[in-house]
């Protein structure tokens, strides 16, 4: 009876199905790292610049939800993303800032991207964005357009590629300007 | 059968008159406006306060906190409520913390940013000033709230737009957390400005329905309450509390008063001989009021109500009064001088109250004088029409106690000493306190007003203690002067800040004068270029900047009425700035007052600008309100002296004036004694304790040649009409509300003293 239905399923699936498979142990894998820490280079470049601008730093992750971006170069500033909310805080020129996303519907997918990735968790992920999954376990890629419009004026697509439960690069394509973050884990 | 018969006639008078009630109460139009019951103002003040207390922007708040839950899904709440409300069309404004500038009004304000933000000043496009506008700029790129500095970065890197918009958001002082406002415990805070007006009573009952609507539409988790406070609760509240005592009271009092009736007159008819006049005199009042005034206020007919109270007594006095065999008719015709001079004297001591110059104290004065005359002329000429000759029967009262009240002329000496003794102590003291706290008027209870007032703190509500103003023949003018007020009293360090309407829109003049600031296209072009030298900006980056400087240039100024696309301003503008019979006010909230004098002196200086301190202004206008009423009181008080002496003679006059002056001074010192403070209601109840207090006096020696019996019937029915009065108000002491309590405090302490007081200055026989 249990493998009728099986086979049924089987059977109805789309091809995508496939590519679904394929996800879903890179998400479990990104799942299973509870807390990780690496450092980033970031290079914007945007339209108005003629040269990128580039910034460097450490990314801390803790499940289930809190995802912290530590610059130290130019200068330092942290962003902390936790349950619903985000902060930024600049301590040389004495600004903090909270934003509820509740209040600010179109950071929800930007910072979604990133911590739904770091998370695991497809079904966020999905709830944002049209995902496309490429690759394998050791070496993946997500592409993930909005679903949004008012987030699609400004970000078309943002890639995120990774090797095994770790992310390697996130790279973010707007209307005027893109900007790639590369990551490297540290133990 | 045959008995009940012989009531038929009184019972349909009382049918018809009770038909008669509801026609009336259709026909006249009820107020419910408390400034009526505040004096005319002759100054500008407290004529601006009057109509702040009668329609200003305060009365209109709703604050609403929702407590006991955690803060993240208060916040939850609080959002849900504040969309619900906002759906609702009650609201001119609904506000939880969430900025809510919509893309219209964002797109509004940027195009108008050069004209509007206090950041357009000539230093802010001098080449300098541009290259550290633009090196902000990158700095903001770089950091991680790149995409905020993308948006406005490129068109205003002078941040004019954001500096608006921080400007604004400074006024409010209520921590935020979870992107709504919430105040420790936690505590989310709502506050609301209905559309209707918050004397209309219904409306603002209408808006607190739809807060408790919209919280239990929120799905609010276990254990979370929802507080209101506001004029609507306030009135629900009020009418609450006393609908509720007065239920109790009056179910009470009708039950021992019909008891001791039926006992007295050994009838259940007693009730509707009393109820005749009564109400034929309210029935008059209302409508001699309503034909005066075109309306009649609620307050008037409630202590109006108290007033003809004295009016029980006559048919009482009339029906007891009767000798035996003597036809009712003849016991009218026979009373009639002592009831009449009665009457006259409490019609008298009534009538100064029309020229004290409140229209609420003339229409109670026109009520209770019209309602007293009419019940009496019904006791004199209606009842022995429609009673039997023999009238009712009358259960003798116990004898002994009788004979102990007509001795009590014997003591006169004593009661007088200590009389003396009494108004020699309560001078000592210092005489009766008097309520100036408007709050002691309120019929709302304590805790209401405590919930009240911590909201208020909480959400930033400044407690406005001085408010100021500047007039002008147009908005324009109006907010030209505001302007020139907040720089003046900045100037003069006097405050530390000024809310003002211009703050958030300023006049033409200053528009116009910030937009002839911006350097014209091609210089402005120019410096951007220096500027920009050595920074990695593309050579098109500020472009959007040059176009949109160039078309603020060209914008017609804003002025209120071309806010529509603008809710967030408007909603901010409006309890600052608006137009009053044809003229425009602004308002001026000053903040940080270390000094009121220097304050007050600051603002003398400034032409056109005047200050209203609240707190100061109301309690003048209750001292001078309590003061005329007084004023007026003496003239009564001479008035009716000169009636009884007409009546009585100069010893009769002052014997009966005497005895009222000793129960009002026992009512008065016993009240302060027992830590009472006087308000307006005391002194009404003490009116009514004057009419009463006259009228045992008069009876109690009628003309001081009635044989023994005659006398013992007289104070029989003295004794009845006190019991009556002390069943009928006295209970309204127990009430917690201050009116009823007031009221019925008074009346039980001065009717007693009263009583007794006229049996002890009885003439002796």
């Amino acid at each position: 009876m249990k493998r009728r239905v099986v086979l049924t399923a089987c059977l109805l699936l789309p091809v995508a199905a496939r590519a679904q498979d394929a996800m879903a142990p890179v998400m479990a894998a990104l799942a299973a790292r509870r807390t990780s820490r690496a450092t980033f280079v970031e290079e914007k470049e945007l339209q108005e610049l003629d040269r990128p601008l580039t910034a460097r730093g450490v990314l801390v992750w803790r499940a289930p939800d809190r995802l912290e971006k530590l610059t130290t170069e130019p200068f330092e500033e942290r962003l902390l993303v936790e349950g619903d909310r985000l902060l930024l805080e600049r301590p040389d020129r004495g600004i903090r800032q909270e934003i509820d996303f509740d209040t600010a519907p179109e950071v929800r997918p930007l910072v979604e991207a990133v911590r739904a990735t770091h998370a695991g968790d497809a079904a966020t992920l999905r709830r944002h964005f049209r995902v496309e999954f490429s690759g394998a376990l050791p070496h993946w890629r997500l592409l993930l357009v909005p679903l949004s419009n008012r987030v699609l004026a400004a970000v078309q697509r943002i890639t995120l590629e990774g090797e095994g439960g770790a992310i390697r690069l996130m790279e973010i394509h707007g209307r005027d300007g893109h900007s790639r973050m590369v990551v490297t884990p540290t133990p | 059968m045959t008995r009940l018969l012989g009531f038929l006639p009184l019972l349909l008078a009382l049918a018809v008159l009770s038909a008669a009630f509801p026609l009336a109460l259709r026909e006249v139009t009820l107020r419910s406006d408390i400034a009526d019951f505040l004096p005319q103002s002759r100054t500008p003040e407290a004529a601006f306060l009057l109509r702040e207390l009668r329609d200003g922007a305060a009365t209109r708040l709703l604050i609403a906190g929702v407590e006991g839950a955690p803060a993240a899904e208060l916040a939850q709440v609080s959002r849900s409520m504040a969309e619900t409300l906002r759906g609702s069309g009650l609201f001119a404004v609904v506000a939880n913390g969430v900025p809510l500038l919509s893309d219209a009004e964002i797109d509004l304000l940027f195009a108008h940013r050069y004209a509007l933000s206090p950041t357009t000043t000539p230093n802010a496009f001098t080449e300098a000033a541009l290259r550290a506008s633009f090196e902000t700029q990158l700095d903001g790129l770089r950091s991680s709230a790149e995409r905020i500095f993308r948006r406005f970065g490129f068109a205003d890197p002078t941040g004019s737009f954001l500096g608006l918009v921080r400007g604004w958001s400074s006024a409010s002082r209520v921590t935020t957390e979870n992107g709504v406002w919430m105040a420790a415990g936690p505590r989310a805070l709502i506050l609301a400005e209905t559309r209707a007006a918050g004397l209309d009573i219904t409306a603002q009952q209408t808006a607190v329905d739809a807060f408790r609507h919209a919280f239990q539409t929120a799905g609010p988790p276990e254990g979370a309450r929802l507080l209101v406070s506001g004029p609507g609760v306030f009135a629900a509240e009020a009418a609450a509390a006393v609908r509720a005592d007065v239920k109790l009271v009056s179910t009470l009092s009708f039950v021992l008063v019909a008891a001791f009736l039926l006992w007295r007159y050994r009838s259940p008819m007693m009730l509707a001989v009393v109820a005749v006049p009564l109400a034929l005199g309210t029935l008059a009042g209302l409508l001699v009021v309503d034909l005066t005034f075109g309306h009649v206020h609620g307050a008037a007919l409630g202590f109006g109500m108290t007033m003809l109270g004295v009016s029980d007594d006559y048919p009482i006095l009339l029906v007891t009064n009767r000798a035996p065999g003597e036809a009712l008719r003849d016991t009218a015709r026979r009373i009639w001088p002592t009831l009449r001079l009665a009457v006259a004297a409490a019609v008298a001591g009534l009538v100064p109250m029309l020229a004290s110059g409140f229209p609420g104290l003339a229409q109670l004065g026109l009520f209770a004088a019209t309602g007293l005359a009419v019940s009496a002329l019904a006791t004199r000429f209606l009842l022995p029409a429609l009673l039997r000759a023999e009238g009712l029967p009358v259960r003798p009262l116990p004898e002994r106690a009788a004979h102990l009240l007509l001795r009590l002329p014997s003591l006169r000496v004593p009661v007088l000493a200590g009389l003396v003794l009494v108004a020699v102590a309560l001078a000592l003291s210092g005489g009766p306190r008097l309520a100036r706290d408007i709050a002691e008027l309120s019929p709302v209870p304590e805790p209401v007003r405590m919930l009240d007032g911590e909201l208020r703190a909480q959400i930033g509500a400044p407690d406005v203690r001085v408010l100021l103003s500047v007039e002008g023949p147009n908005a324009e003018a109006a907010l030209r002067a505001s302007e020139q007020a907040a720089a003046a009293l900045l100037a003069a360090g006097v405050v530390t800040g000024v809310d003002h309407p211009a703050r958030y829109l300023p006049s033409i003049e200053t528009q116009r004068a910030r937009l002839a600031l911006l350097p014209d296209d091609a210089t402005l072009a120019a410096r951007v270029e220096a500027a920009r030298t050595d920074l990695p900006f593309r050579a098109t980056a500020f472009q959007p900047f040059l176009t949109g400087v160039a078309e603020a240039r060209g914008l017609p100024p804003l002025t209120p009425g071309g806010l529509v696309e603008a809710p967030l301003l408007a909603a901010r503008l409006s309890p600052l700035l608006r137009e009053e019979g044809g003229r425009w006010r602004a308002l001026l909230l000053p903040e940080g007052v270390g000094d009121p004098t220097a304050l007050r002196a600051a603002a003398a200086g400034v032409p056109g600008l005047m200050l209203v301190d609240i707190k100061g202004e109301t309690e003048a206008l209750l001292d001078q309100g309590i003061g005329t009423a007084l004023r007026w009181g003496a003239v009564g008080g001479v008035l009716v002296l000169l009636l009884l002496g007409a009546g009585r003679g100069v010893a009769g006059a002052l014997r009966i004036a005497l005895s009222l002056a000793g129960a009002l001074l026992l009512t008065f010192a016993a009240l302060h004694a027992l830590g009472e403070r006087i308000t307006v209601f005391h002194l009404t109840a003490a009116l009514l304790l004057a009419g009463v207090g006259m009228d045992y006096a008069l009876f109690v020696s009628r003309t001081g040649r009635e044989d023994i019996e005659d006398a013992a019937r007289a104070l029989g029915a003295v004794i009845t009409c006190m019991i009556t009065t002390l069943l009928t108000f006295g209970l309204l002491a127990l009430c917690r509300t201050p009116v009823l309590h007031a009221t019925g405090l008074t009346v039980c302490i001065g009717v007693a003293s009263a009583f007794l007081l006229a049996c002890t200055l009885a003439p002796r026989r």
